[in-house]
Order: structure tokens, then sequence, then C-alpha cells
């Protein structure tokens, strides 16, 4: 059985080298590479990706097959795997100087499998998912394109927006495009922009990773992005001013909004940042931009404290913190929305619709998406104009959404069971989504990892306990 | 880390397997980088930290949902300091303390029924302890990039053996050069120094635990599980049985937790984002010492 599945773990290796060569038959003089691998320091923040086990190399390979195949694997990516648009916007070497932890996942597997057949002990049991964790969402009218950034698998899947419902409960819907792999840099992306005009695909990472990286539209497969800019760490999600080519991205702790050139890459510092104890950011997760009001969006989750002085923590309630569009420092929030009536639990990403002032939030805990009106001028204890919630919308751990003014749809994606769901914009209530994109059984409650650091174990139940 | 729930899962869980249940939402007052956590098999409760927020929740065992925790440590009294810093506590049900290691190099201890704004019952520190706990950045001009940037930083888990009355604190050991394992006496206090030293390195994630009957330590360093003989005086450099057991996809910072009826060590990937138990009865075999299988 081991030997059965060893062969078929070559058979997979040989296709990616094949693949890989075609690619790289193409491939110009002197290509450069897009990254570079800096080592961590034994100290290294709390998150961050550290100590990987150490490789085996290619000389461990036991036939010449296997060491060719290993040793081309272990090759960087090259300018030739990226599509016509990458190349044009992008020379190969746009990390603007910077050096970047890149995952190494094949290398892992690989070791992993290779230690294995060696004797290596073998787990009894393995919790995980294999079905994506869809983080977030977006619409590209464009190309009529459902793009959804995956926090589990590592990777984004591109859908047709007009994708009917599975019919069978066991039937997933087929992606157009799976961009995942270790050229690709993606790791626990959680937040995700597209360019309205070009379609250019921006994600960022909520952990690990401190990476943005910039993709062109038609990316698929293990292709290198763009560009990748490192970021603050503990980002939670990403939103653009258009007018002014500025992105904003939230970071929880220490709690700021940050706030970068469009074109940003490499070690680029951000040209301002929200940051301060009059701020009112305590713990931002969501953000949303209104360009015609010139307006910021945040929420918060209330989580307060100091980290530099002991016993300065507090819990607060859950917000949208409403600034200026061009806020700075330890800018005071213009508005705050908060209060039991907002019905906020835990909530996600936001969107902004600029044609009735509706601002919609995805909120997690709440089972529900919030739809706050005239959101340009509302204060303080106010309850949502509308809210899609109940058996019948199919949202489960909604954490993303998309508006597609175009179509007028409303696009929500479901952590908690690998789907996303569309709704007309001005939907309220127990309403059955217009169409749904599953990438897993119809039943599916998916486990919701996002980075499993520490468990326990509880003998009176035997039940394990994981927190994210 | 999209959403910082606790999800719960029968030990029998497997690929898929969804949770029996998970703690999460507002009224939990969890939040992100909880990279510790411990369960009182005593009082059936739950114990962690919120980080964000330099707090410590208690829950009930068998907390489920939207459900408050049962007591909060939280305030100015608690010297609580720190983000990444607040990720680890330990508790021992057996003495009914909680304990939480600090950036300002202190191990502070609780009543494990404290609540509220309240003092730490001893607080461990000072330069005889050797403690070397790590510490926060608070330079906020570090933006980004490899490195300890602005707020990052962590301390280490910390173990306490109610048997033999040992407290278990790693210093410098989460590198992936490792590090050594200081050994107090349960109730020391104040500037004590450790009363033995597994001199290392021990090479370790987020997590380590340890078996009293045998005086064994565990940790998980990516591709090997290191049991260490825990020495009650003395420096020791007795080398650790070494067990291969890959991971596939991971990063250092390793959870895990033993699970002694069934001879199982579970270990959390972190960036491999699954769970895996292995059985590992070489941790719980009183007649194995470390020694005789290297």
């Amino acid at each position: 059985m081991r030997i059965k599945r060893k062969k078929v773990e070559w058979g997979i290796l040989a296709v990616a080298v094949i693949a890989i060569g075609i690619f790289a038959g193409a491939a110009p003089e002197g290509t450069s590479r897009l990254v570079s691998v800096q080592q961590l320091p034994a100290n290294m923040d709390v998150c961050a990706n550290m100590d990987q086990p150490s490789a085996a190399d290619a000389s461990e390979a036991t036939t010449p097959q296997e060491e060719q195949l290993l040793a081309a694997l272990q090759q960087e990516p090259s300018a030739a795997t990226r599509g016509p648009a990458q190349q044009e916007r992008g020379t190969g070497d746009d990390t603007g100087g910077g050096s970047f932890v890149l995952p190494n996942t094949t290398e892992q597997l690989r070791v992993t499998a290779d230690l294995r057949a060696k004797g290596a002990r073998v787990p009894v049991r393995t919790i995980r998912d294999t079905a994506p964790t869809y983080s977030s969402i977006a619409v590209d009218v464009n190309s009529n394109e459902v793009i959804m950034t995956d926090n589990n698998l590592w990777s984004y899947r591109v859908f047709d927006r007009l994708s009917q419902t599975p019919k069978n409960d066991t039937d997933i819907t087929p992606p157009k495009r799976i961009v995942t792999g270790d050229h690709t840099a993606l790791q626990f992306n959680n937040g995700l922009y597209v360019d309205p005009v070009n379609g250019d695909i921006f994600s960022v990472e909520s952990d690990t990773g401190d990476k943005m990286e910039r993709f062109a539209r038609e990316s698929d497969g293990d292709q290198s992005p763009i560009s990748i800019l490192h970021t603050p760490h503990r980002v939670y999600n990403i939103a653009a001013d258009e007018v002014k080519q500025e992105l904003f991205l939230t970071i929880e702790f220490p709690p700021q909004v940050v706030v970068y050139p469009k074109h940003a890459k490499g070690e680029e510092k951000p040209v301002r940042r929200i940051l301060g104890n009059e701020t009112g950011l305590d713990a931002p997760h969501g953000i949303a931009v209104d360009e015609k009001d010139r307006l910021l969006f945040v929420n918060t989750w209330g989580h307060h404290s100091d980290f530099t002085v002991a016993g300065t923590g507090k819990f607060l309630l859950p917000a949208i913190q409403v600034y200026a569009l061009d806020a700075s420092g330890d800018a005071k929030p213009l508005r705050v929305i908060t209060g039991a009536d907002t019905q906020l639990d835990w909530p996600g990403g936001m969107k902004f619709n600029p044609d009735n002032g509706d601002l919609y939030i995805a909120n997690d805990i709440g089972q529900s998406i919030l739809v706050f009106a005239n959101a340009a001028k509302v204060n303080g204890n106010v309850a949502p104009a509308r809210v899609i919630h109940g058996p019948s919308t199919r949202l489960r751990n909604p954490t993303g959404v998309s508006l597609d003014r175009k179509n007028g749809e409303l696009w929500v994606s479901n952590l908690g069971n690998s789907s996303a769901t569309v709704y007309p914009l001005m939907a309220t209530g127990d309403v059955p989504p217009l169409r749904i994109i599953r990438s897993a059984e119809e039943s599916k409650r998916g486990v919701n990892f996002g980075r499993t650091a520490a468990v326990t174990y509880d003998p009176i139940r035997q039940e394990v306990l994981v927190p994210n | 880390m999209n959403q910082p729930q606790i999800a719960v899962f029968a030990r029998s869980a497997k690929e898929d397997t969804p949770p029996l249940r998970a703690i999460e939402g507002q009224k939990s007052l969890l939040g992100r980088t909880m990279h510790d956590i411990a369960f009182d098999a005593v009082h059936d409760e739950i114990v962690v930290t919120s980080p964000l927020t330099q707090a410590i929740l208690s829950f009930r065992g068998a907390a489920s949902g939207e459900e408050a925790p049962l007591r909060v440590i939280q305030g100015d009294k608690t010297h609580i300091k720190g983000v990444g810093a607040t990720g680890k506590v330990s508790i021992d049900p057996a003495n009914n303390e909680i304990y939480l290691a600090t950036p300002d190099q202190t191990i502070l201890v609780f009543d494990r029924m404290a609540t509220g704004n309240v003092p730490p019952k001893r607080i461990l520190g000072g330069p005889d302890t050797q403690l070397s706990l790590g510490k926060q950045n608070t330079d906020n001009s570090v933006v980004a990039g490899a490195g300890n940037v602005y707020g990052g930083g962590n301390v280490p888990c910390i173990r306490i053996d109610p048997v033999h009355n040992l407290l278990l604190v790693p210093s410098e050991g989460r590198g992936p050069g490792g590090g050594s394992i200081l050994i107090f006496d349960r109730t020391a206090s104040g500037n004590t120094p450790p009363k033995a030293i597994i001199k290392g390195p021990v090479r370790m994630g987020n997590q380590f635990d340890i078996y009293p009957p045998t005086l064994k330590l565990i940790t998980h360093s990516g591709n090997n599980f290191e049991i260490w003989k825990i020495p009650e005086s003395g420096t020791s450099t007795e080398p650790p049985l070494k067990i291969s057991a890959p991971l596939g996809r991971q990063s250092g910072d390793i959870g895990l937790v033993l699970d002694p009826l069934h001879k199982e060590a579970i270990v959390a990937t972190a960036a491999g984002n699954t769970v895996e138990t292995f059985y590992v009865p070489e941790e719980f075999d009183n007649s194995t010492t470390v020694s005789s299988l290297n």
C-alpha cells in the first residue's frame, strides 16, 4: 500500500516537472528570481512561520529519475510561468528589494513522505479540513467571475459568476482557475480586492506571511504574483480608494489602518497610518471606502489594550468607526455606530454601496448580513435597515461580502461551509440565495481552522480543544 | 487566522469531522493569538488568555457557542502585559493556581478562583532566576519585514508538575536552535534560582507537555518528538530520545498535549492547519528510560 501511494506521488511529481519543463523551455535568458528568501531570527514574532523542518536533499532519492524530479522541483519559479498580463506589468523582480518568507509546502510534504517511507511514525488520526475555507470574496464584473480566498489550503479560486447551484447534494461547483502553490506565496490569505479596471487581484494575509500579493486576472496554478508587498503582521482586510489610487489595510494588533499607494511593493512603508489611543481601533477587522463622501468605515471587535503597559486591557462593544478618508495618526472617528441594536457579532468584511449609501457587513457569529442605510450619516446605537438571516439563506459564518452593482447582486463568502451565496442587493430576512457556489457537499460544516498553534485535551469527555 | 474560535472535537475525530461545538462570538471574549490553552480536569474548566485585552479567561469545561467565561482576570493590579506575551497560560488544578509569563521576565501566579482586577499571589522574577522569557518590540517604526516587528515577540509555555512540585520554564527555548529548561520549586517566589536545569538544547514550538509519573518532558520540533528526562536537581546534559514523526505542512509554533490514558501525543501543526495524534508510549512507559533508548 505504501509503495503504491509513493508511486502515485511520484506520478504527480512527474506531471508537475513536465509542466515546469514546458514553461521553462520558453524562459528568457537570465531570468531573475521573483523573491529572495530570508532566514527568520530565533526570537521571531509570535505567529511567524519558523523552524521549518530540514529538507531532505535530492541525494535521498532512490533512482536517477527521482533525483531529477526532486532537483527540478527545488528550482525557483521563472518569469516564464507568469501569464502575458503579468509579464507586461511585472518584470520578474518586482520585490522592490524586499525579502520574503515563502511557504515551502512542497518541500515539507516531500520530506514527510520520505521520512515516513523510511519508517517515521505516522499519525493515528488527523483532524483537518480537506475543503477550502473561504474568508473573502470579490466579483469581477468585467470578466463575470467570482474570486474567493481560501484561508485553509492557501489558494484563491475563480468561478463563473453565473454558475448554477449544484444539483445534487454531493456535487460541487467546478472552479475556472485555482491559484495555489509555493510560487504563489499565498499563506492564510484573508482579504481580497479586485482592480475594477484591469482585474488585478490583491490578496492580504492574516498570519505568518505578512504580505500582500498582486496577481494578474488570468493567473492560474502555481504562478508567481506580479509583485509582493511586505505588510505588518496580523492584517485582516483590504479596501481601495480608486480616486487616489490608495490601498487601506486593517491590522488587528497593534491596532491600526495602514495606507499604501496602490502600486506599493517590496519594503515600501505606508504613506500614513491611523494609529493611537484616540482612534477607537480596538481590534479592527472589516474595512470599506466611501469614495463619494470621502469616508472610511472600519469595524472593530472592542478588544482594547496598550501592550506596552501592564493591566491596560479592557473589553468594549463591537463598533463601526467612521473616519475621514484622509485621516492620519491618532485621529478620532467622526462617528461611531455601536450598541446592542447594531447586532454586530465578530463582524468581518464590509462593502459600501455608493449608489444608495448602504453599508453591508458580514456578521460572522450572527450568521447574518447586516445592512446599515445612510451609513455616511448614522451614529450611535442604530439598528440595521435590513438583515439577511435564517435557515433559508444558507449563511454559515459569513466573513466576506462583495457588491455587484452592475447586476444588482450581493455576494457572500461563507467560512463555515465552503460556499458562496448570492442574493439580490436589496434582499432582507430569511431569503434563499439566487445561486450557490459550493466547494464541498451541501451539508458541509467546516472546521474553521485558522492556524492551529495550540491544543489541549479534555480527559473527562475525551475531547480535543483547538483554539485559532 | 480569520476568527478566534475554540473548536471542540471528539478524540476519534478524523479528516473533515466537524467540531462537536465551538466557543465563539463577542460574549465569549475570545480574541486572536491564543498560543496556549489548558484544561483543568479536576474542576472541569478551560483556561485560556485573551492576549489583545491582557486577560485570563476561565470557561466551563462543556462551554459552547456564545458562552461568557465564568471568570476574567484583568486590570491594572494584575501585572499582565503584552500581546503574544500574553498568549501562554498554564494551570495547576491540584493546587488551584494559574500561571502566566510576562515580557517583564516574570512569572505571575494567580489563585484559580480569582476574578476581576486582582494582584498575583506570587511573582517569580529577578536575575538569579535566569528567566529569559523573550520580549515584545515596542518600536512602532518597524512596520513590516522579517524580524521582530512592532508588537511582535512572545514568551514560552510553562508547565507545572504537581506530583514533584516542579515548575518548568523554557529559556529562549522556542527558537530553531532550542534552549534550556529551568526547573523551579513549584512555589518559588521572588528572585529564586532554579533547582535544576535541562541544558538542552530543547527544541519546541508553542507548547510542550510533561508526564509527571515518569518525570518526562516531550516536545515536537517539526520532524521529531523529543523526550527529555526531568531532573529534580542539578544540570542534566542527558540527550533526549528522538522519535521521527514529521508533520507535513507545518510551522515551528507547534502545539502539543498528552492524552495519558491512550498514550498519545496530540500535535497542532500551526501553519499546517491540522491536528495530528501520534501513539507515543515511550513518554508514558515507566520502565523505559530516555538514556536506555539512545
